[in-house]
């Protein structure tokens, strides 16, 4: 991050968003569902390597953020103000991850000399190269989201609801000790008739499996499409694995390293499959990391680079409209030597059909 | 949505099942009047919980660090009466909120530079160049760019409508707190009753996360809560104020025999959040000096709703609560005696905070308003009692949404 900040010229960069925080200070925070509003929730001083955190007690924070640093919750916006003005830093240049119209005001009178810009490029420029460390805390949390997927996948019956196969994946997840999860999109019925709330899965369906836990601050995403019962759909249904099956291989290809991320795009095309409206690419660290790879951003993906040590979860999404989706999710390592596949959830095939697990 | 349980013994006269088209539409002209007041040509949102307001969307929330990220954002015109979506997530529902192709839009990046400027291209086909913007969370990426999106710098902050909008709740927003706490106190009782010696932290919030979801909630919003407190302040954590540390995370710790478990969790059920609040003894029966902190706590929740209602100042909640504990502050420093609740775990109003007392003085209450009041008792060399309690204010009163025991220290 102190490399990032000297290439962006950032005296100070104030952070607001979960995963930035979690980056930058290491320390476990605690966990809610959704957005949360902007407030400088960790500080970091390129000229003496300090982290200020937003945090009114120690605990899980490590020994080189003194008490000195940490500032508790308050309600009065004035009082970040305080803290920010009290950091001895005269910045000439301040980033920030983003702000409130509140905030807009109150950061250039914390710091009346600075400019404030978009700490956004130095942020995903220090995130978006994963360290051996941060891989095996991915490669950690994949295998709870996969034991955990699999304890759901083991549940799939007709009759059974969305959301109590969720609340399978739940239980197992903090059994295995992560009770954080990723997303909570956990099955969906991607069949033609589609996700209708409540109402249980049927025989015929087809259930998309999106398992995502976050695990001492580190994501672990994949996901699989699995049929309850084939029930007489079997050719077109075989034909719809097939077919995404080949998309895979063709995503897996076009993660060489270096490559633009507008292959993984290309990918789709050379498949001869629609490419969806959203992401097929993003990356796998904090949260949401760099890079987003999406038909709708196409100058973006002709930018960002396969660089080894980015992590990207693949999306491999084909649909025919008599029998629905088969969406698969999975988190590649790009090496120097090539593209690692780091989940390991079987996939359905016709030889394993009604033995997901 | 699933069935929804009528329990409607408040006297409120709440929908046994919300109706989420009328709820829509209700929030909808709030929103507008609003805007009208404060002279707000357009609010574009980003916060799930605007976004959910303002559109009657709903979706399984995810960890912050991707829902900052991959997000609806919503557009609301003055003059229009439905609202913009720019959504991840299957469009496919958005024909039960009503949208049309014209108003039902894909997803935005709004953190990356093309995606702002592919966002403010559309922007501008909605909104006239001189119309006055406010808007709730602003990327870095949408600083670095803001004439594109924006007139003024900084622009008018949305919450100058949002807060007032979301303060009081329609019969139906009521109806989805009512059955999203109903889900919370169900699978608590799940938990309770496997409560024993030799159980993690993390088992129970297994059996919790189970239950919520059979149950049909639709997200988990706070990682559930199970801080076991110590006899003493000095085993808590140092705090920045010298107050008590909670809430800590759960993990994997075994609970033993007499452990006082302070339990802190909430779900959400059509968009709204439940908060629950009790405080347990592992395995065991509180002491009698433990069952006189819970005594001083009832006496102080008593206090504080027998002054609520509507038109009393914040203020008086915190002097009610203050008076029975010798002019103390019967709740955490870094907290509130109470906040409210409803599509956030927590929002306004907020009482007792360092806010201050003129603060406090300034907010009114109002009918319809949803409030936790969540005091402490702390026994330094005894441990301490928290709970709270989900209550509706009335013209005349306050009426008490939540319907869980207090055992084993009460009925």
């Amino acid at each position: 991050m102190w490399a990032a900040m000297e290439a962006h010229d950032l005296d100070v960069l104030v952070m607001g968003r979960m995963a930035n925080m979690r980056y930058a200070s290491g320390v476990p925070i605690l966990w809610n569902a959704g957005t949360r509003p902007f407030g400088p929730g960790c500080v970091a001083v390129r000229a003496t390597r300090d982290i200020y955190l937003l945090s009114t007690w120690d605990e899980g924070v490590p020994d080189d953020i003194p008490h000195d640093h940490l500032y508790g919750i308050t309600w009065n916006p004035m009082n970040y103000v305080k803290v920010l003005q009290g950091i001895d830093a005269r910045p000439k240049r301040v980033g920030t991850d983003a702000m409130s119209p509140l905030f807009a005001q109150l950061l250039p009178m914390a710091f009346p000399e600075a400019a404030i810009v978009d700490g956004g490029p130095a942020l995903s420029q220090a995130r978006r190269i994963k360290t051996n460390e941060e891989v095996d805390a991915i490669r950690a949390a994949i295998i709870v989201a996969e034991t955990s997927m699999a304890a759901a996948v083991a549940d799939l019956r007709s009759g059974v609801s969305e959301r109590q196969l969720a609340g399978v994946f739940m239980d197992a997840m903090a059994s295995a000790g992560v009770t954080t999860p990723l997303t909570q999109d956990v099955a969906r019925i991607v069949s033609t008739r589609g996700s209708t709330a409540g109402e249980p899965v049927r025989a015929e369906d087809l259930v998309a499996f999106h398992a995502g836990v976050v695990a001492n601050g580190y994501a672990g995403e994949v996901g699989r499409t699995w049929p309850v019962e084939l029930n007489g759909k079997t050719a077109a249904v075989t034909e719809l694995y097939r077919r995404s099956d080949l998309l895979w291989a063709a995503l897996l290809d076009a993660c060489t390293p270096g490559a633009p991320a507008s292959a993984v795009l290309q990918a789709y095309r050379t498949a001869g499959e629609p490419i969806p409206t959203l992401p097929i690419g993003r990356g796998l660290g904090l949260g949401y990391d760099d890079p987003v790879i999406v038909a709708a951003l196409p100058t973006t993906a002709a930018t960002e680079r396969l660089d080894p040590g980015v992590v990207v979860v693949l999306t491999a999404s084909v649909h025919d409209d008599a029998v629905g989706s088969v969406i698969t999710h999975d988190p590649v390592l790009i090496t120097a030597d090539g593209p690692e596949v780091l989940s390991h959830a079987p996939r359905w095939n016709p030889q394993n059909a009604g033995a997901p697990a | 949505m699933g069935a929804v349980v009528d329990r409607d013994a408040t006297g409120l006269d709440l929908p046994s099942v919300p109706d989420f088209a009328r709820m829509r539409r209700d929030c909808g002209v709030r929103l507008r009047s609003g805007m009208a007041e404060a002279g707000i040509d357009a609010l574009v949102l980003l916060g799930n919980s605007n976004v959910s307001y303002a559109t009657g969307a709903t979706w399984p929330l995810s960890d912050a660090g991707r829902a900052n990220i991959e997000r609806p954002v919503a557009v609301v015109l003055a003059d229009d009466d439905t609202p913009h979506l720019f959504t991840p997530f299957f469009p496919a529902a958005a024909d039960e909120l009503g949208l049309d192709d014209d108003h039902l839009h894909g997803p935005t990046y709004l953190d990356i530079d093309e995606g702002v400027e592919s966002f403010a291209a559309t922007l501008t086909g909605l909104i006239p160049g001189l119309a006055t913007v406010a808007i709730d969370d602003i990327t870095g990426a949408m600083h670095q760019r803001h004439e594109l999106l924006f007139a003024d710098w900084p622009p008018r902050a949305a919450s100058e409508v949002m807060g007032t909008a979301r303060l009081t709740k329609t019969p139906d927003e009521l109806a989805c707190l009512r059955h999203s706490l109903w889900i919370t106190e169900q699978a608590m009782a799940a938990v309770q009753e496997r409560l024993q010696p030799g159980a993690r932290q993390v088992d129970l919030t297994a059996t919790f996360l189970h239950r919520v979801f059979e149950l049909g909630a639709e997200a988990n919003v706070l990682d559930p809560i199970w801080q076991v407190m110590p006899d003493h302040q000095a085993d808590l954590p140092w705090t920045t104020h010298g107050d008590i540390a909670c809430p800590l995370l759960s993990s994997e710790r075994e609970l033993a025999k007499g452990d006082v478990l302070w339990v802190d969790a909430g779900i959400s059920y059509g968009g709204y959040h439940s908060d629950f609040g009790r405080t347990w003894v592992v395995g065991d029966e509180p002491s009698a000096r433990q069952q006189a902190q819970y005594e001083r706590w009832s006496e102080i929740n008593t206090a504080v709703l027998s002054v609520m209602r509507a038109g009393v100042p914040a203020s008086d909640l915190t002097a009610a609560a203050m008076e029975v504990c010798d002019g103390e502050r019967p709740w955490m420093a870094h907290f509130y005696l109470g906040h409210g609740l409803g599509l956030d775990s927590a929002e306004v109003p907020y009482v007792g905070t360092d806010l201050g007392d003129s603060y406090d003085h300034r907010q009114i209450m109002t009918a319809g308003t949803v409030l936790m009041i969540e005091p402490i008792v702390w026994d330094e060399g005894h441990s301490g009692y928290r709970s709270e309690n989900m209550i509706v204010v009335t013209d005349d009163g306050c009426v008490d949404l939540s319907d869980y025991s207090y055992a084993p220290y009460g009925n």
